[in-house]
C-alpha cells in the first residue's frame, strides 16, 4: 500500500505537478533534516544541505526507475551529501547554541544538568568520528531505519554495515571512556 | 575465553542484537573489565536511542520549493539562451551560405541589377498610388469599422 501510494507520488511528481513535490517535500523533510543534522552538526548547514537534496531529488526524479523505493533512494541521496561535506571541518561547536540553551535551562535541576552534560559530551563524540561512522549512527537510531535499508542505500554488504556501525559504537564508547579520565 | 573475544560481542549484545552464550555469558560475569565495557556500552546504547531527532524548521518546505523554482528558472533560461543562440548561428550559416553562393555563381551581379529593378518599380508604383491615399485610408476605415461591429454584435450574441 505504501509502495502504491509512493509510486503514484513519483508519478505526480514527474508529471511535473508541483503539489505532488510539495507533498513529497512534506513527507520526508524532518527524516532529510534530521539524518543531515545529526551527521554535519551545524543546523543551519543542514538546511542549506537538505535543500540540495531536495534539489537533486526533482532533478532526478525523471531518471529515477523505481527500482529501489524511494526513501532508499532518498537515503543514498543524503549519503552522497554528507560524505561530500565530509572534507569540511566537523562543525562540533555549532551545535552549542542548542546546547548552552539547553543547560541554561537545565538550571540548577542536577539531574537535568547531568543528561544534558551527557548528551553534550556524546555529541562532541560523534562530531570527531568519521563522516560514514555519523551517517550510520545518525540513520540507525532514526525512526528504526534498519540494516537492509542502509546497507541498499549506502551499496554496502549488510555484514559490512554491521561491522561500520559496531566500529563506530566502539570508537564511540572508548572516546566518552577517555574524556571520564 | 579472552577478553578481545568478549569485547567484540559487547555492542552487538548491548543492541540486543546477539544473546551471550554460556562462554562469553560466564566470562562477563567473571572478567570486570569486560563487565563495565558491556555497562558502558548499554549506556551509549540508551543514550543513543534517547538522542533528540532535530525537525525540519518552519517554512522549509516554502524556501525548498522556491529553490527549486529558483533553480528550474536558471535551467530554463540557459536552455533558451541556447536555443537562441543555436537559432542564431543556423541564420547566420544560412544567410552566410546564400551569400556564398550568390558570389560564387556570379548570381550577386544579377542580383543587385533586379534590386534597382524592383526599387525603381517600388518608387513609380509609390508615386501612383499618392494621389488616392486618402480614399485607400477611407476604404480600409470603412472596413475596419464593419468588422468592429460584426465582432461587437457576435460577443453579445454569444453572451
Amino acid at each position: 500500500m505504501e509502495d502504491v501510494h509512493e509510486r503514484e507520488l513519483v508519478e505526480r511528481c514527474r508529471s511535473g505537478e508541483e503539489h505532488a513535490f510539495q507533498e513529497l517535500v512534506d513527507r520526508y523533510k524532518d527524516l532529510v533534516f534530521a539524518l543531515i543534522a545529526r551527521t554535519v552538526g551545524d543546523r543551519s548547514r543542514a538546511e542549506d544541505l537538505a535543500q540540495d537534496v531536495f534539489l537533486r531529488i526533482h532533478r532526478g526524479l525523471p531518471y529515477f526507475r523505481g527500482e529501489a523505493r524511494l526513501s532508499t533512494w532518498i537515503y543514498r541521496i543524503v549519503a552522497n551529501v554528507c560524505l561530500q561535506e565530509q572534507t569540511r571541518p566537523p562543525a562540533a561547536a555549532s551545535l552549542d547554541d542548542e546546547r548552552t540553551h539547553a543547560k541554561a535551562l537545565a538550571g540548577t535541576h542536577d539531574r537535568q544538568f547531568g543528561d544534558f552534560e551527557l548528551r553534550d559530551r556524546l555529541e562532541k563524540a560523534i562530531a570527531r568520528l568519521p563522516a560514514n561512522y555519523r551517517l550510520l549512527i545518525a540513520a540507525h537510531y532514526l525512526q528504526g531505519v534498519q540494516y537492509e535499508g542502509l546497507a541498499d542505500a549506502l551499496q554496502l554488504p549488510l555484514g559490512t554495515v554491521k561491522t561500520q556501525l559496531y566500529r563506530a559504537k566502539q570508537q564511540l564508547r572508548r572516546m566518552l571512556e577517555t574524556d571520564l579520565k | 575465553m579472552f577478553c578481545d573475544e568478549a569485547l567484540d560481542a559487547v555492542e552487538a549484545i548491548a543492541a540486543g542484537e546477539v544473546m551471550p552464550d554460556g562462554r562469553v555469558a560466564s566470562h562477563l560475569a567473571t572478567c570486570p573489565n569486560c563487565a563495565s565495557a558491556l555497562e558502558s556500552a548499554r549506556q551509549l546504547e540508551t543514550s543513543l536511542r534517547q538522542r533528540p531527532a532535530p525537525a525540519a524548521p518552519a517554512q522549509f518546505t516554502a524556501r525548498t520549493l522556491a529553490r527549486v523554482r529558483r533553480a528550474r528558472w536558471r535551467s530554463d533560461q540557459f536552455v533558451d539562451i541556447g536555443f537562441n543562440l543555436a537559432i542564431g548561428a543556423v541564420v547566420a550559416a544560412v544567410v552566410g551560405g546564400v551569400w556564398m553562393l550568390f558570389h560564387r555563381t556570379g548570381l550577386a551581379a544579377v542580383s543587385r541589377d533586379a534590386a534597382d529593378l524592383f526599387g525603381s518599380g517600388f518608387v513609380v508604383f509609390a508615386r501612383r498610388v499618392a494621389p488616392s491615399l486618402p480614399l485607400y485610408a477611407g476604404a480600409a476605415l470603412l472596413l475596419v469599422t464593419a468588422l468592429g461591429i460584426w465582432w461587437w454584435a457576435e460577443r453579445d450574441a454569444a453572451l
